[in-house]
């Protein structure tokens, strides 16, 4: 019972971090420098899913998706890429969702300049780290964190521990360094155009749950219609990095 | 659907919506707690009173929740000297696995502990913000909680708890082993609570001559990386040196038995 007290000491401020992190409360004017999503964008998460399950029309359709909503939000002039992989078929090779997505640094959607080069806490993420291609570099972690995997609105993506519905299981069909699958079960929705038999890898955008921290490669579904999705804690959500 | 029915089961029985992170990987009250963040910092910086003192730390605040019958240690290495190996804080824990006061397990083993090999250390180990709980089970307050610009005086932080204090003194390279001695990464083997001298001042990194520790985050999220156990170093040992950074001198504790 005393930890409750304790919770009941500690929650607010732990569930006010959100409010704190958006500035609400009493927030100051915000100079147009610091318009959302900023000029230097080139990561986000989509903040609607396409809604099909694990049909997103392929890998064509999944980046059309990235690209209508970074138009919407004004991005639009950069070209967008859904990570995703696709597994291989007879007479089409596997396609690596590292290999899409250019060589960044990216940026999320609320990155100012000024707070990389002064405070070093908000930093860009890039390829290796992500992949964890070398051992000290996957012993370190990818610097993709919650507060950094923010939709193309700069809005949070609830995690565990945030209001229901969770929303944080990520499509990639990919394995931990960003590759495609090369057994021969199911880790795409056949690559992306299965809404109902089949499976999908998914990563964890909070960065919590399923006893891992990976963003890219935590866990598979157990099925391809939205349905199956929405019952793991996700709702068909992807990354969108612009390769330029 | 299991997991939406437990999440809703628990959110429904405790009417806290910040234990759902419980239902997730096991229930409360289930496997007995192996692993801690320390509620309380020593309070001298980096002057713990050597191993000895911070596992005497671990086991005093292990005793007052009623768990003081395993026997606990610091994660903590310490550097060779003259006569005296260093001492790796990864051979001081056991062998897990480790549990947190939910009964959410933090590691298999060693190896999983620290991503011994790259498969591993790319999924990485489960200890997050949300299982990085004291032995009173309290979240650390950790990056965007609660920002005041006085989080980093450490007059302040000590009466409101509930500003950021994330850094984890361990003195370990990434694979939980020691550094070499040269530098100081634990402030002179927990015994200092000095500053660097004027102009002897730097980044968060070791120097000659400079007191230094190296730190890691709990809630994996803080200046340059997200490392649990060895992401950077300090502005000092003192106590306000610690908190300059958003640290207050707090360290991991592991059931060794």
């Amino acid at each position: 019972m005393k930890n409750i007290f304790l919770w009941i000491l500690i929650a607010p401020f732990v569930a006010s971090s959100t409010a704190a992190a958006q500035g609400r409360g009493n927030p100051p004017p915000m100079p147009t420098s610091e318009r959302v999503p900023s000029s230097l964008m080139t990561f986000f998460v989509t903040s609607e899913p396409i809604g099909n399950g694990g049909n997103l029309g392929g890998l064509a359709g999944a980046d059309a998706h990235c690209q209508a909503l970074a138009t919407a939000a004004g991005a639009g002039g950069k070209t967008w890429r859904a990570y995703l992989s696709t597994q291989a078929r007879p007479g089409q090779p596997a396609v690596n969702a590292r290999d899409r997505i250019g060589t960044g640094p990216w940026y999320h959607p609320k990155e100012r300049l000024l707070d990389y080069l002064k405070r070093r806490l908000s930093r860009p993420i890039i390829q290796s780290e992500i992949h964890g291609d070398t051992l000290a570099e996957a012993q370190r972690g990818s610097n993709l964190t919650k507060e950094f995997a923010l939709t193309e609105k700069g809005e949070l993506v609830n995690g565990i521990g945030d209001p229901l519905p969770t929303r944080h299981d990520m499509l990639t069909g990919s394995q931990p360094d960003g590759r495609a699958f090369t057994d021969n079960a199911d880790h795409t929705c056949n690559n992306w155009t299965s809404n109902s038999t089949g499976s999908a890898q998914v990563g964890h955008s909070d960065r919590v749950g399923y006893g891992n921290q990976s963003w890219n490669s935590s866990h598979a579904t157990t099925g391809c219609s939205q349905t199956d999705l929405v019952s793991h804690g996700g709702v068909g959500l992807f990354y969108c990095f612009a390769v330029n | 659907m299991k997991t939406v029915l437990v999440l809703t089961a628990v959110v429904a029985l405790s009417g806290l919506a910040t234990s759902v992170a419980v239902a997730q990987h096991g229930m409360p009250g289930g496997t007995p707690m192996t692993f801690f963040v320390t509620s309380e910092p020593i309070g001298d910086g980096g002057n713990l009173g050597g191993l000895a003192g911070a596992d005497a730390h671990c086991q005093t605040l292990a005793r007052a929740v009623g768990v003081g019958n395993r026997t606990w240690r610091a994660y903590l290495s310490t550097q060779a000297r003259p006569g005296q190996p260093a001492v790796n804080a990864r051979d001081r824990i056991g062998s897990g696995p480790w549990y947190n006061f939910d009964g959410v397990m933090i590691a298999r083993d060693v190896a999983h502990l620290h991503g011994d090999t790259i498969e591993m250390a790319r999924l990485g180990n489960n200890l997050t913000k949300r299982t990085g709980l004291t032995e009173k089970g309290q979240i650390v307050p950790g990056l965007n909680d609660y920002k005041v610009p006085r989080d980093s005086e450490w007059e302040y932080s000590r009466t409101t708890p509930y500003t950021n204090r994330h850094e984890m003194l361990t003195g370990s390279q990434l694979d939980g082993r020691a550094y070499p001695p040269e530098l100081d990464y634990t402030c002179n083997n927990w015994t200092s609570n000095l500053d660097p001298a004027p102009g002897q001042q730097g980044g968060l990194e070791a120097g000659p001559g400079r007191p230094n520790v190296q730190i890691g985050f709990p809630d994996r999220n803080g200046g340059g990386n997200g490392s649990w156990n060895s992401s950077h170093g300090t502005n000092g040992c003192s106590q306000t040196a610690l908190n300059r950074t958003h640290g207050v001198g707090m360290f991991y504790c592991f059931a060794a038995n």
